[in-house]
């Protein structure tokens, strides 16, 4: 196990190098830069502005630069966001995508798997079909359809939460549950398919023989193994959902990691974007890893010796 | 026993109602005076002389005041100065070329120290120093040394020192400041009452450098102080109780940042605002709601939305085809059936509210198809349009631009039989596509930085002018504007810059739309909201100082 983590850690490293050169000349392939305002910068002020932040330089040097500070742990400055490193903005941002993330998952999780589960426990009943009609409903409404929504019915009509913002529960409610309705209606139908497969399995057939109590078999036998490809899916949506909803974070004026980034894309602000891009790449790789370990701990039949 | 239950029980209710009514009484008498507006997103910084956008100057000038300061009606007034400078009271040499402030003695910093004139000195020699690299610097350049300094990027400090001692600003005592310009400018005043030349504080400044405009230490000389900066999120400004002049009467007043426009709706809609901008489409919606009509807040802004064509590619090269074009379009049509009447037709290019608008300007343009088409007559086409190539317009697809490409693209095909083909790009993409005069014709939008037709036309239509990206070029047109910049006579001088109006709209190096007009919801209760044509994102943000809430 060591030695899987220890070869695992060494490609996210490598991972990262190339996602941050795709990035870095990708950012400076994209038409328009950072000085590019409807009101044209004087010559001089373009001059002084591209001497401040290095991009007076070639390429290469300034990629190298980069890599440079990278390593000395400094993920560079803001252009958008002047007198504010980088690395001090996205931490003012991550603890709140954090959170807001986890929420969602956490809610992703408890109305996904009971959903799932009792669909495939029911199948072809009454219940099983609502469950599959609210797994449809929330895969197809997008989340920030569904946000507006929430807004329109619970802040602009019954005023009982606020449209957006950050700092209290109430401010939490609604971004979550439009950004966990999607990983929840994909966890529930992950758990029906897999729960209705490990139903057919023979221990579950041979423990019915045998008489043992329905809820036994449930929780001891079919909810623990039906539960494993749904960790598999459930490590990428939770690093999809603490790496931030762009559009989420926007609409609910979350100032999370989200909308960081599309905001230093839109000022193409260098800095940012490769700051959050570097971020989301290791979020999304130490996930998996924390999966895959995880993985193994549950099915012991996993090894990865 | 009944008599003692009845005394207990009368005794009860007279402590209730001792205790209960003063809470109410004080409830309804103490409304708190706190505005919340919004100024959609996170300031760059909010360093006076590095500021450029609105959401930065909207906070600055809570904090900060200049030596002038504009009326409501933008005329100018003195605030850190005694006086407006005049040749009269010798404010300005005969010249024209040296100005001397005299500073008003009660203006203090927030910490209660004196502002003085040395503290200008400091603030305009660092906006120019290269290192700063501030956005606005260029706006100064007439200042003696200033384009200099600016321009020695690459000196070292020893040149820089003395290039930044060799700037024409100097403090002659405590309340007098001099500046010396290159030539007479009679807007150079108007400059001063800009945020790039409000004071700042060396000592604050060298003790904690970028971070000196972090809330404990962001000192200023305004009607509020910064108490709060929730990055992303509001800043919270109190009010300045070592403000010299009239003390606000909010106590508080919170700045959102809330960047899509239909959050911020809503959040007015919610009662967490008190000041909205209405997602463009909703506007007759809104003038039908029975509540929300008599929260509408309506006045032109100093804006002109336009169309600029590149007038060294074909066909646009083509002064008649141009011409054609700009009477070919319904523009009342589109405000009143588009845009709800929100807006108002632009035949010209200077919007009504500044010096030098001339509503009898462009009346070639007026909507006429019979006109339009002996204009493409004579540009040498075939007055049903066959023979024009199909046209290119291109526009950042952001807010209602692609509704007024849709509209002028069918007004275009419907009234002069030319194709024209839209082609949304992405904001940045587009700024650099047009900023290079990689376009044919393109969307076109100018706001005031000051109210003043110098920064109107030369700036735009000059020939290489910094801003001027329709490649248009008039000999008569920029001497014109020379004379018009050095003018100090008012009258002759608004005189020549009608002069070089009219050539603009005559060669028509673009195609006029519309003026603005700001369409805000503001609560009832906020009271006292003196607005402008140069407002930032909220409404009033030049004066939030004498605003209260009933």
């Amino acid at each position: 196990m060591t030695k899987f983590i220890i070869h695992r850690i060494f490609w996210l490293i490598v991972v990262l190098l190339v996602v941050s050169f795709i990035t870095f000349s990708l950012m400076h392939l994209v038409p328009g830069g950072p000085w590019d305002k409807e009101k044209t910068l004087a010559p001089q002020v373009v001059d002084a502005l591209n001497k401040k932040y290095g991009l007076d330089k070639p390429f290469f040097v300034q990629f190298g630069d980069y890599l440079v500070n990278l390593l000395h742990g400094d993920l560079g400055v803001s252009y958008s966001r002047q007198d504010r490193s980088v690395t001090s903005i996205l931490l003012t941002g991550l603890p709140k995508t954090a959170t807001l993330g986890v929420v969602a998952f956490a809610l992703a999780i408890i109305i996904g798997i009971p959903l799932g589960m009792a669909a495939a426990l029911k199948q072809n009943s009454i219940i099983d079909y609502l469950s599959v009609l609210f797994s449809t409903i929330f895969a197809s409404i997008p989340g920030f359809v569904l946000g507006i929504l929430l807004i329109i019915i619970f802040s602009v009509k019954l005023h009982w939460l606020p449209t957006g913002g950050w700092g209290s529960v109430k401010q939490i409610i609604m971004p979550a549950f439009a950004l966990a309705t999607l990983p929840a209606a994909f966890i529930a139908r992950i758990t029906r398919a897999s729960t209705l497969e490990v139903m057919r399995q023979d221990y579950v057939r041979t423990a019915q023989a045998m008489g043992i109590r329905q809820h036994v078999i449930l929780f001891r036998h079919i909810l623990r193994n039906s539960l494993i490809p749904v960790i598999t899916v459930a490590g990428p949506e939770l690093a999809f959902l603490i790496s931030g909803s762009f559009i989420i974070e926007n609409l609910f004026s979350i100032p999370g990691i989200g909308r960081l980034f599309v905001n230093g894309v839109f000022a193409r602000d260098y800095g940012l974007i490769m700051g959050s891009i570097l971020f989301y790449a290791f979020a999304v790789a130490a996930i998996n890893l924390i999966v895959d370990v995880f993985y193994a701990v549950i099915d012991p039949r996993i090894r990865f010796d | 026993m009944v008599k003692k239950l009845l005394t207990l029980f009368f005794s009860l209710v007279v402590i209730a109602a001792l205790v209960v009514l003063p809470s109410c009484s004080s409830s309804t008498s103490s409304t708190p005076q706190v505005l919340r507006a919004n100024i959609s997103g996170e300031p760059s910084q909010i360093d006076p002389n590095r500021a450029s956008w609105s959401t930065e100057r909207t906070v600055i000038m809570q904090v900060f005041e200049g030596l002038l300061g504009f009326n409501q009606d933008l005329s100018l007034t003195a605030v850190g100065a005694k006086e407006i400078p005049t040749v009269a009271n010798k404010g300005i040499s005969a010249d024209g070329k040296t100005y001397t402030f005299k500073l008003n003695s009660k203006v203090t910093w927030s910490d209660g120290q004196k502002v003085t004139a040395s503290d200008y000195e400091y603030s305009i020699k660092r906006l120019f120093s290269p290192d700063l690299a501030a956005e606005y610097t260029s706006f100064y350049f007439d200042i003696v040394g200033g384009e200099t300094y600016y321009s020695a990027i690459d000196a070292d400090d020893a040149t820089k020192a003395q290039l930044k001692d060799a700037i024409g600003v100097k403090a002659i005592d405590d309340t007098t400041l001099e500046i010396k310009l290159y030539a007479p400018r009679p807007t150079f005043l108007q400059l001063m009452a800009l945020w790039p030349v409000y004071p700042v504080r060396q000592d604050i400044i060298e003790q904690y450098g970028d971070q000196w405009t972090e809330p404990a230490h962001y000192i200023g000389n305004g009607p509020f102080i910064m108490t709060e900066w929730a990055h992303e999120d509001h800043i919270t400004l109190v009010k300045n109780t070592n403000y010299w002049g009239t003390k606000p009467k909010l106590d508080q007043v919170v700045l959102k940042m809330i960047t899509d426009i239909n959050s911020e709706y809503a959040a007015y809609l919610n009662n967490e605002l008190d000041i909205s901008q209405v997602p463009a489409g909703i506007e007759q919606s809104v003038m039908d709601d029975a509540t929300l009509s008599k929260e509408i807040l309506r006045y032109p802004e100093l804006v002109t939305f336009a169309f600029q064509f590149n007038v060294n590619v074909e066909p646009f090269n083509n002064k008649n085809l141009r011409k054609a074009l700009n009477a070919a379009i319904d523009r009342e049509s589109f405000i009143n059936n588009v845009r709800a009447g929100v807006g108002q037709p632009a035949y010209s290019w200077i919007p009504p509210g500044m010096p030098g608008y001339d509503a009898s300007l462009g009346a070639d343009y007026h909507f006429n198809v019979t006109k339009a088409k002996e204009f493409l007559v004579a540009a040498g086409y075939k007055e049903d349009g066959s023979d024009v190539p199909e046209l290119r317009l291109q526009y950042a697809d952001t807010g209602v631009n692609p509704t007024i490409a849709q509209f002028v693209q069918n007004q275009i095909k419907v009234n002069l039989g030319i194709d024209v083909s839209i082609e949304p790009m992405e904001r940045k993409a587009f700024t650099e596509a047009v900023n290079a005069e990689q376009y044919t014709w393109a969307w076109y939008g100018w706001g005031a930085d000051y109210p003043d037709p110098d920064n109107w036309l030369p700036e735009l239509f000059g020939t290489g002018a910094g801003n001027n990206h329709t490649g248009y070029s008039n000999g008569a047109f920029d001497d014109l504007c020379v004379q018009a910049k050095q003018e100090l006579d008012n009258t002759k001088r608004l005189a020549l810059w009608a002069d070089a109006q009219a050539m603009i709209v005559d060669d028509a190096p673009v195609l006029f739309i519309q003026y603005r007009e700001r369409f805000r919801l503001v609560k009832p209760s906020v009271q006292g909201l003196k607005y402008t044509g140069m407002d930032g994102d909220a409404p009033g943000d030049m004066f939030f100082a004498n605003v209260y809430i009933k």
